[in-house]
């Protein structure tokens, strides 16, 4: 008997029990409807959105500090915390304007040469921000409300990297905080974003509390992710962690937590049944499984053992070990980036599609020269989404007749040994399964893991020049046809040459009490909007 | 006493030093980097190694651990990798949760407990015996997320008479502080009545066998007095033992049931740490348990005393 077989259950019976709802307890019932009670994916063990780059800590910090662009849910840069910019005609100089009125928590308004000393620290961290650093020819405050960023050559996606939500995000801190060293840890929380955070009831790992910044002015536009006017209409959130999903499902239905961010999908049915809960899917750009093969050592040194896999492995079987029988949840993902969004392609697919061929992958293998070494296969146990795809893929190996040695293992071991470029026998590894939020895998700006430069590219050091030309040719493009084209030839070269190995396209949902409103979808949960009748 | 006591003391730092650099040791070699996880997934390897810089784990191991150890001589236990914040704070702020939890189920037990194992002793092989050691067996056997959930379920979601999760301090009132614990020291304590209960029995049986206790029968005494004048008296000293050697399985298990109700305790805390590679507040909290466990030990050996009058120190 394990948990999750006791928590299904149990799950089940209270789901019967409560299929006719239920009241809030009286414990429940003096909550002040001006708190919102929330569960988030994670811990909040650290709170330096720029030093620690965990989507849980950008999900807080998107409450406490403000960006100067904000992606919308159409994955356009909008003006956020900039009035007005301008570029000359060569693209290489940016003129941005700050919008009047901003404050910080301290009170102190934001100047130019807080959004110089805050992009310094960001661009020495992020991938798109060390791009623009490499052309950079200055960076200066012009007055209090102008600042100006020379480039030595264009860069057209500047607008894109000042608003994405990809970790790290470009937020805007005070001059003395954002001072600190980008890979030194900040200990002063004060931002200009529409709400505080209370660093006096912060307990790491339990709780967090953010409260309203009463001088926050919002834009007069829409809302629409991280861009337009961001409303708070409730006093105070607080960040409730719970370790336990049977537990957070529970405190769901009695009413002591409002939203709970990430519900496993087990105990989804369970909370659709109750009466005074709302299920929907929280983020439209889902995830994207993956297992990356280390291209410096046999058998996947060579590409036919690479594509041998590719070729045998079944996405259905991953995303059902995965996500469970909804097939709403899923999708078969033929190429490397997100599913409906502008940029999606399945050119050079075909691999990934079909009946899948496990006599002709098994000579594809032979091929290679594969014969019978250990392949180590790093699988974390203690998450679940790459658990269940690394049991598939211990399978998978057997049945193309390669010798197993499945390390299982935690996550914490996975992401340092991952990074040893040592010989698999030598504490290095042959494969390791993650996954990429889909927000990451929009276009080749955030996506880290579709890199292809050998020694440079991501664990696994994959080599595909037709695939890092791509890169370049998507960064140059100057209208969204030559992107998509530059993209479907991007994932016909990193198919072909197997950068990695994509598992599927996955959702989850997020559940909340229907007492609350304004929930909406995104990367991210954003608490603009959102308001709680008693 | 107070010299055996304070001899005890000065013997535990030995104890404490090995431990402690068992622990260092055991964390340098352990896998696992906590720069991998501030980094998050999409980091370059790097940006991990200036921040393995930054937190000074590139250092070599006697360097690290020396700066370590002279920190805890000057009463720093360090600064947490992650949170940036005192290790002391945190272990302080996590404290009052998990002696809660300790002293309620400690309180339970014993209160359920030893009646519990002097009654199925006195009924010796009758039906309340019976009855009394299949329930210890029952709670021995089941996992304590088991009890947890099943708690949960009947006492917070179907009858909702209490919380399912979290903790209020006892500043914020005595109520609201124990309903947040009453389920959770049930869980946690099920496992602990069931030794403590078969212990009780166990000793309480061979004590029913003295010729003192005879003699008091014979001398007309009534029940009551024989079980818990006479006998529960002399039995204590291994029920106490017992009681005192549960208090480690009571830390154990306080990290599974902080976990299952989400309490703000020590026991996840630590599951944390240890998740993360925090090595300073999992160095902390070691050395705090393994201190603990030595004054447990001096508390139960002093305790002796107070109930056999013919120990001496």
């Amino acid at each position: 008997m394990d948990r999750r077989t006791v928590l299904k259950g149990l799950a089940g019976a209270g789901g019967l029990a409560l299929s006719g709802g239920l009241s809030a307890p009286a414990i429940a019932q003096g909550a002040s409807a001006r708190t919102l009670r929330f569960v988030p994916q994670a811990n909040l063990a650290n709170f330096d959105p720029i030093w620690g780059t965990q989507y849980v800590v950008r999900n807080a910090a998107a409450l406490v500090w403000d960006t100067l662009y904000g992606i919308d849910s159409s994955l356009q840069p909008q003006r956020q915390m900039v009035e007005s910019e301008e570029v000359t005609d060569d693209g290489t100089t940016w003129t941005f304007k700050l919008r009047p009125g901003l404050k910080f928590h301290d009170g102190e308004p934001v100047l130019s040469k807080d959004v110089v000393a805050s992009l310094s620290r960001w661009a020495a961290r992020d991938p798109m921000g060390l791009m623009i650093k490499a052309l950079q020819q200055e960076l200066t405050a012009v007055d209090d409300r102008t600042f100006k960023w020379v480039l030595k050559q264009p860069f057209p996606k500047m607008l894109y990297a000042l608003a994405k939500n990809n970790s790290p995000c470009a937020f805007i801190m005070p001059e003395r905080i954002a001072q600190t060293d980008p890979f030194k840890q900040i200990g002063d929380y004060v931002g200009s974003g529409p709400m505080k955070f209370a660093k006096g009831e912060w307990v790491p790992g339990a709780k967090a509390v953010f409260e309203k910044f009463a001088d926050y002015v919002p834009r007069q536009e829409k809302a629409s992710w991280l861009a337009g006017g961001k409303q708070i209409l409730i006093d105070r959130v607080e960040w409730i962690v719970m370790p336990d999903a049977a537990t957070a499902a529970a405190a769901l239905q009695n009413g002591e937590v409002d939203w709970w961010e990430s519900p496993i999908a087990d105990l989804v049915p369970v909370l659709k049944k109750n009466k005074n809960i709302s299920v929907d899917i929280g983020d439209p750009l889902g995830n994207i499984g993956s297992f990356r093969m280390n291209f410096l050592y046999p058998p996947f040194n060579d590409v036919r053992a690479r594509r041998a896999v590719l070729m045998a492995m079944s996405q259905e079987d991953y995303m059902r070990a995965i996500i469970g029988d909804d097939n709403s949840l899923w999708k078969p993902l033929p190429g490397f980036f997100t599913p409906d969004t502008p940029l999606y392609s399945e050119m050079g697919g075909e691999i990934l599609k079909g009946k899948r061929d496990l006599d002709a992958a098994k000579k594809l293998l032979a091929e290679s020269g594969y014969s019978g070494q250990p392949v180590a296969c790093l699988v974390a146990q203690d998450q679940p989404i790459t658990k269940a795809q690394g049991d598939v893929t211990a399978d998978l190996l057997k049945q193309l007749g390669m010798n197993v040695d499945f390390v299982a293992t935690d996550w914490g071991t996975v992401g340092s040994r991952r990074a040893a470029k040592t010989p698999p026998g030598q504490g290095g590894w042959n494969m390791f399964h993650t996954w990429h939020a889909g927000a990451d895998c929009i276009n080749p700006a955030p996506y880290t893991a579709i890199r292809a430069n050998g020694d440079k590219a991501w664990f696994g050091w994959p080599t595909s020049a037709g695939t890092e030309k791509e890169v370049t040719s998507w960064f140059e493009a100057k209208n969204l046809d030559e992107e998509k084209a530059a993209i479907g030839r991007l994932n016909k070269a990193a198919l072909d040459d197997v950068v990695y190995a994509p598992t599927g396209f996955f959702l989850s949902y997020t559940a909340w009490r229907k007492n609350v409103s304004g929930i909406t979808k995104g990367p991210l949960p954003f608490f603009w909007g959102v308001s709680k009748t008693a | 006493m107070l010299s055996y006591i304070l001899r005890r003391i000065v013997a535990t730092l030995p104890v404490m030093a090995i431990v402690a650099l068992f622990v260092f040791s055991l964390l340098y070699i352990a896998p696992g980097d906590p720069a991998v996880v501030i980094a998050g997934d999409q980091a370059s390897p790097e940006d991990v190694e200036r921040i393995r810089q930054g937190l000074g784990l590139d250092r070599p191991f006697l360097i690290q651990f020396g700066s370590w150890v002279w920190r805890i001589l000057h009463g720093d236990l360090g600064t947490s990798i992650f949170t940036n914040l005192p290790v002391s704070a945190m272990i302080g702020q996590r404290l009052g949760p998990t002696l809660s939890l300790m002293t309620v189920t400690l309180l339970l037990t014993i209160v359920v407990a030893v009646p519990l194992g002097v009654v199925a002793a006195w009924k010796a092989g009758s039906f309340i015996d019976r009855a009394i050691m299949a329930f210890a067996v029952f709670g021995f056997s089941l996992p304590v997320f088991v009890v947890g959930y099943v708690l949960a379920y009947i006492f917070a979601l179907e009858l909702e008479w209490l919380p399912v999760q979290g903790y209020t301090p006892l500043t914020e009132g005595f109520w609201p502080w124990l309903q947040n614990l009453i389920l959770p020291a049930i869980a946690l304590g099920c496992v602990y009545i069931a030794l403590v209960a078969r212990i009780t029995r166990a000793t309480m049986l061979e004590v029913l066998q003295q010729d003192y206790i005879r003699t008091a029968r014979a001398k007309g005494m009534g029940q009551g007095g024989i079980l818990f004048i006479h006998a529960l008296k002399n039995a204590a000293v291994p029920i106490v033992t017992v009681i005192g050697i549960g208090i480690a399985l009571l830390i154990g298990g306080a990290v599974v049931t902080e976990s299952v109700f989400a309490i703000p305790g020590l026991g996840r805390l630590t599951i944390d740490a240890i998740l993360r590679r925090d090595y300073p507040v999992i160095q902390g909290i070691v050395l705090l348990f393994s201190f603990v466990y030595v004054l447990v030990n001096l508390m139960i050996d002093v305790t002796y005393t107070l109930v056999d009058p013919r120990i001496r120190y």
